[in-house]
């Protein structure tokens, strides 16, 4: 393997290195749109680990969080944003080439 | 619970996020209940194609029944396993719209079932095709399969075994093509639709005891 392709790891996104992160961006990358009991359930993060992790991840532009209702159900609905795609994708790319 | 790491470790972030969709679309047991009534169903409507006389008003109703009210019962189990989740377990598992069906991907599959659909065709117009046997044994070792790689969980591949196993049995059974469809098809309804409503059971119980 190139050693130009193993020095590229050091420069993956951090943010969703983490692997809570990247669980998360991983399964919003698979949905449409999903709201945070679903990711809690799903994910198994607690809820407080879950609303950091997304937090992050909102401030990084890589989610989109918006609160809304379904019926008389709030919920605090979670997209990925165009960026968090195309991050995801480039980190895809990374880790698959030097794997 | 855990705390900021994946419960299934995998390498492609696609393949954990598919296990984990996978787990939590089988978590509550509605889709398991909806294959139980498919499967009763199909083995119900067989079943009156073999034993009411041709030509029978009844028998009429059950053909008419097979071919539309199949389809429209397995189209419509997906909905209404929608609006279940949606009217009374949306607090408790969650909400999530899938995307859009990947029309190139149906395209695909779509393709595969009628080469293979035209093949089968084929073959028995040609007369090579092989005793009925083989089709009992080939449904349950197809459907086991299929079983077991769609639910990813234990107990689906517990179902795809005994499946695999009772289509083995029923092929070399000395039980005609219908008569053995309709036992792999009811034993596998049953199946589906107890376990279906065992984990049903379980989840509501789960979730009432740790109050979400």
């Amino acid at each position: 393997m190139s050693s130009a392709k193993i020095q590229r790891l050091a420069q993956v996104d951090r943010v969703i290195h983490e692997p809570a992160r990247l669980m998360i961006v991983a399964l919003l990358a698979a949905v449409a749109e999903a709201d945070f009991q679903y990711l809690h359930q799903t994910t198994g993060l607690t809820k407080g680990n879950l609303s950091v992790h997304l937090s992050k991840l909102e401030e990084a532009g890589y989610v989109e969080i918006v609160k809304g209702f379904k019926g008389k159900y709030t919920l605090t609905i979670c997209r990925l944003t165009e960026e968090g795609k195309r991050v995801l994708e480039a980190y895809r790319k990374v880790i698959k080439g030097a794997l | 619970m855990i705390n900021s790491s994946f419960q299934d470790v995998d390498v492609n972030p696609d393949a954990a996020a598919r296990n984990l969709m996978q787990k939590a679309h089988n978590q509550d047991g509605l889709p398991e209940i909806a294959i139980g009534v498919c499967l009763l169903a199909t083995a119900g409507l067989l079943w009156a194609e073999v034993v009411l006389p041709p030509g029978s008003f009844a028998r009429k109703v059950s053909s008419l029944a097979f071919a539309f009210g199949l389809p429209t019962l397995i189209l419509g189990s997906q909905w209404a396993i929608k609006r279940l989740r949606r009217r009374y377990l949306m607090e408790r598992v969650g909400y999530v719209e899938l995307k859009p069906v990947n029309r190139k991907r149906s395209a695909v599959i779509l393709s595969f079932a009628f080469a293979v659909g035209a093949a089968v065709a084929f073959a028995a117009w040609k007369g090579a095709v092989p005793p009925a046997s083989w089709f009992v044994a080939g449904i349950g070792i197809f459907g086991g399969a299929l079983a077991g790689i769609a639910g990813k969980l234990p107990r689906f591949y517990i179902g795809g075994g005994i499946m695999a196993v009772a289509g083995i049995v029923l092929g070399l059974s000395r039980f005609s093509l219908d008569t053995g469809q309709v036992i792999l098809y009811g034993i596998m309804g049953l199946l589906s639709l107890v376990s279906g409503f065992v984990v049903l059971l379980l989840f509501i119980r789960k979730r009432d005891e740790v109050g979400e």
